[in-house]
């Protein structure tokens, strides 16, 4: 059904009306304090990390979050404010990177500095992100979707073969981009004299970009263009009405995401010392819309938190045992939400547990060479589960049987209405999770954190389409 | 200029082979656009399950070491129907449990819905069944030897299939569409949903079947790219979905003469660009034709202009 107006004014007084319980009051309290506070607490909170810790790794982690940040609050401008679906953000973001990278290398022989290059960077994807825009604005919403990701593919395509161009003047093919071996050895970020060269330098520089680009976001927001770039996002065809230079605006939005992205791409060059194509790909683009749309579309407070959420928890992932407790957490939270009255799901917890320990007693009982007996786990938690879970000898293969099994199950779960054989097939089902896991699952993280985020994504639209912090809107017709 | 003329023949054999692939694509991704006004990103990864099911059947069916089980043409039938079913039930269950609690959401949420399932088919696989490429036997079904010489053009009988297949497929489902009461509700729904509804259309049934069969296409699509160009791999339904909407796109999307329109000219486009240009801008070019497409006719093709009404 075609949509006619959405009100974010009554949304809020409904949302408000509905906020009852000490935590959401908590929660108001604290919407009620400014903004610009809140977010001076934050930068000084970040800015204390790398005196609270001297490890690289936390702090690189931290810088990841913090670029992150600033990437998606300039998507979120694009995406959230104006309401362009540009799927083609990331190559802005390479350009940015590879731009910087030619300008600052033994690659191309240039070595510009920065307080010159970065500027030229930003102004080159600004213009750039205009180009695309100016091509594709005739283009309704989905078609603009797919030239830019278009666009971001062709970035990824031309910057893995411009190995052999030949330009005219040259007698030989001349290599333009380094092909999948990229551009290393690229300049650090310096000027008057002092040049960024530990990841600390790096972690405070990106935090005060970060700051610097949500004062300037935040004012766009409020100021004029904001305004205009939320109508043309709620109707178009309204604003258009209004007068509003609705083509403008766009590409006003399109230039400044781009500029942003060159950003944020000529800084990770900087950083990173070496560009690859494989940096700038559509994993990169998905993990970005995800921190945008987790966080809340729109807000700016959400976007941050996104970025937080996703760029730490995937570190967080890779120890075997504290993603345990995450799993293991994250799934009693899920079914304690899910099932109610508290006595059910007393019962199924008790069931899975019980039921899993009986089976692992009868199994080494009547065929003990289909249990293994795996290293001793180092927490509490892996022993309780070396316990109880069977551990057969193809592990790999059964697991992924598992997996297959355990998929469809789980979705029928989650839409039947038969609460009863819901419940009991639940037991099973939970074993068999808690099965995929420890064979699979947590053998291979980096696939299972894609796994993740591609079920977050749908879940999060079903239940929580605003986001976390974003604000529901009102349908009024 | 002599050497173009020359290659001229095989470079369209060749194209039409792989523009029948995009059109299959391309039909899934414009009759789901035309019923629900959806981005289905995740019908590449359809058509990515589906080469894997057909090689799954052929693995069966035709061991490395040993007689087949069955004769060639059967293998074939069998893998095409067993991915006609395994993709139509994909699609349904990915219309159920992904889209259908968003009919009535933003078309936003439906989309970021979209992405994730796509990346949730494709880590799935790449988890249980590993990154590495496989390679159809496509040798052992269908001889290489066996082909007809055309002028300076050679159509091998690999191609010939692929290209029957696709327009047998064409042609049944312009059947469908045509004439049957479920292409007349489909048609109604496509038009105006509410209206149809009120009509007596059940709109529900009319979007599963409309899943099932783009997702049945796709299905056809991924064994037959299978059997001609052999290799196949977890994220290989990315290019190729984007290339179907591309093609979509191109000729009109949610227009179903317009999505063969599209793949077949997407599909000579790539051939000739690959055959005189560089096989490695393919890529580029192609997406050049479909901006500039979209340029001159911004409804693509066959679309026609629509009116909005407020």
């Amino acid at each position: 059904m075609e949509k006619f107006g959405r009100d974010e004014w009554v949304a809020q007084i409904e949302g408000r009306r509905k906020a009852r319980g000490p935590w959401l009051r908590l929660a108001e309290q604290w919407q009620r304090v400014p903004l610009g506070l809140r977010f001076a607490l934050f930068i000084i909170l970040a800015a204390a990390v790398p005196l609270a810790t001297d490890n690289d790794y936390v702090i690189r982690v931290a810088g990841n979050f913090v670029l992150y940040s600033i990437l998606a609050l300039g998507l979120n401008l694009v995406v959230g404010y104006a309401g362009l679906l540009d799927l083609g953000y990331v190559a802005f973001y390479g350009l940015g990177g590879y731009a910087y990278a030619y300008l600052s290398s033994d690659f191309s022989g240039l070595h510009w500095p920065t307080w010159a290059s970065i500027p030229l960077v930003m102004f080159l994807t600004a213009l750039v992100g205009l180009l695309l825009g100016s091509t594709s604005l005739r283009l309704l919403g989905d078609y603009l979707a797919i030239v830019t990701l278009g666009f971001g593919q062709i970035f990824v395509q031309l910057t893995n073969n411009m190995t052999r161009i030949s330009l005219p003047g040259r007698a030989e093919p001349v290599d333009l981009t380094g092909g999948p071996n990229g551009i290393v050895n690229i300049d650090p970020i310096s000027f008057l004299g002092f040049s960024a060269s530990t990841v600390t330098h790096y972690y405070y520089l990106l935090l005060a970009l970060l700051a610097l680009i949500l004062i300037v976001v935040y004012h766009l927001n409020n100021s004029r263009v904001g305004r205009a770039w939320r109508s043309l996002r709620e109707d178009e065809l309204a604003a258009e009405a209004m007068g509003m230079p609705t083509r403008w605006l766009k590409l006003l939005a399109f230039a400044i995401g781009a500029g942003i992205a060159g950003l944020s791409g000529s800084v990770f060059a900087a950083w990173q010392g070496n560009v690859f194509p494989n940096n700038f790909d559509v994993t990169l683009l998905i993990l970005l819309y995800t921190m945008v749309i987790l966080g809340g579309m729109g807000s700016l407070p959400g976007v941050v938190m996104g970025a937080f959420i996703l760029s730490v928890m995937p570190e967080v992932l890779r120890e075997v045992e504290l993603s345990r407790y995450l799993f293991y957490g994250g799934m009693l939270f899920v079914l304690a939400t899910m099932i109610r009255p508290w006595p059910r799901l007393v019962l199924v917890l008790v069931g899975v547990l019980v039921g899993g320990y009986l089976l692992k007693l009868a199994v080494m009982a009547l065929w003990p060479t289909l249990v293994t007996t795996p290293e001793v786990a180092s927490s509490f938690l892996g022993r309780a589960l070396q316990a109880w879970l069977i551990i057969p000898p193809q592990a790999t293969l059964i697991g992924n049987l598992a997996f297959v099994v355990v998929v469809p199950s789980l979705l029928f779960l989650s839409r039947t209405r038969y609460t009863i054989v819901r419940l009991i097939a639940l037991i099973p089902t939970l074993y068999l999770l808690a099965f995929v896991w420890e064979t699979r699952l947590a053998v291979e993280p980096s696939i299972t954190r894609l796994l993740l985020l591609g079920v977050l994504l749908v879940v999060l639209m079903i239940y929580r389409p605003q986001g976390l912090l974003g604000q529901r809107r009102v349908e009024i017709i | 200029m002599d050497l173009f003329w020359a290659q001229l023949p095989q470079q369209i054999i060749n194209g039409l082979t792989l523009g029948a692939v995009y059109a299959l694509i391309a039909l899934g991704y414009s009759m789901v656009y035309g019923v629900l006004q959806l981005l289905n990103f995740a019908h590449g990864d359809v058509y990515m399950i589906g080469a894997f099911i057909g090689f799954g059947i052929m693995t069966a069916l035709l061991p490395d070491k040993g007689d087949p089980l069955l004769a060639s043409p059967l293998i074939i039938l069998l893998m095409l129907m067993a991915a006609i079913l395994g993709c139509g039930v994909l699609g349904i269950g990915i219309e159920w449990f992904a889209y259908r609690p968003l009919r009535s959401s933003p078309r936003l949420a439906a989309l970021i819905s979209a992405l994730g399932v796509s990346f949730f088919i494709q880590n799935a696989i790449q988890l249980t069944l590993g990154a590495k490429f496989r390679s159809y036997r496509g040798d052992a079904l269908i001889p290489p030897t066996l082909g007809w010489d055309i002028g300076s053009a050679r159509l091998s009988a690999v191609r010939l299939l692929t290209i029957a297949v696709a327009v047998l497929m064409m042609i049944g489902l312009t059947y469908l569409v045509r004439r049957t009461r479920l292409g007349r509700a489909m048609r109604a729904v496509a038009l105006d949903r509410e209206a149809a509804a009120m009509m007596g259309v059940d709109v529900d049934q009319v979007i599963v079947a409309t899943f099932f069969i783009g997702s049945a296409l796709a299905g056809v699509a991924g064994v037959l790219t299978g059997i001609v160009f052999t290799r196949i791999w977890h994220s290989m339904g990315f290019t190729a979905g984007l290339k179907g909407f591309t093609a979509a796109v191109v000729g009109g999307i949610g227009n179903i003469p317009g999505a063969m329109l599209g793949g077949f000219l997407l599909g000579l486009v790539e051939a000739f660009a690959t055959g005189f240009i560089s096989s490695t801008y393919k890529d580029v070019i192609a997406f050049m034709v479909l901006v500039l497409v979209l340029l001159i006719r911004p409804r693509g093709l066959l679309g026609a202009a629509v009116l909005k009404k407020v």
